[in-house]
């Protein structure tokens, strides 16, 4: 699923490491979700959301709009 | 089978202790029984015994391999199932064809015990494959 996330996280400069830590995910799930390697659960999208204070879609683009 | 404790995580550390405990005692009954250990027990009703004691690191493997994806988020968890699920359908798939082959074209027995070693050799070879958990 294409997203925001690293750009995101570039922004803040933080590391794929430091994004897993504050999501409570391995740095692996942080690398496949940037990579579009993993579509997140319902439950992950939105703790992605409120950590970085945006929107899901504005993170996450909707494959179905 | 290691492949997954490659992870600096608390669970894929759990998971190579449990791993290297299991496959520690499987070793040790397989060599013991290779080396003659159980000789004069074999063909007698408490051979299964030994039958069981060399099976039931198996199972606890599968255990360790269950408590990490439980213990793992939701990536590891969906990338270990796609990974064990290859992995099994492979060793099956090629399993069966032998057995269809000593049934239907005289190939040489294979002790159906080789299953397990099979099929951790082909997740070996299919972990690094499968990095996806779409």
């Amino acid at each position: 699923m294409k997203n925001k996330l690293k750009l995101l996280r570039v922004e803040r400069n933080w590391t794929q490491e430091q994004l897993g830590q504050a999501l409570g995910v391995s740095r692996q799930a942080v690398n496949a979700l940037e990579t579009e390697k993993h579509d997140p659960s319902l439950d992950l999208a939105y703790r992605i959301a409120a950590l970085f204070a945006r929107p899901v879609e504005e993170v996450f683009e909707n494959p179905h709009a | 089978m290691l492949t997954m404790s490659k992870q600096n995580t608390p669970a894929g550390r759990r998971y190579f202790i449990r791993t290297m405990a299991f496959m520690g005692g499987y070793v040790a009954v397989m060599l013991a029984t290779i080396g003659g250990a159980f000789d004069a027990i074999q063909g007698k009703p408490v051979a299964w015994v030994l039958a069981l004691a060399v099976s039931a690191p198996i199972a606890g493997q599968i255990w360790a391999t269950l408590s990490f994806m439980r213990d793992s988020d939701e990536y590891v968890r969906a990338v270990t199932a796609k990974q064990f699920i290859v992995a099994a359908g492979v060793a099956m798939a090629l399993f069966s064809a032998w057995g269809f082959g000593e049934s239907f074209a005289g190939a040489p027995h294979a002790e159906g015990w080789l299953i397990y070693p099979l099929f951790w050799a082909i997740f070996g070879c299919v972990a690094p494959l499968v990095r996806s958990s779409n």
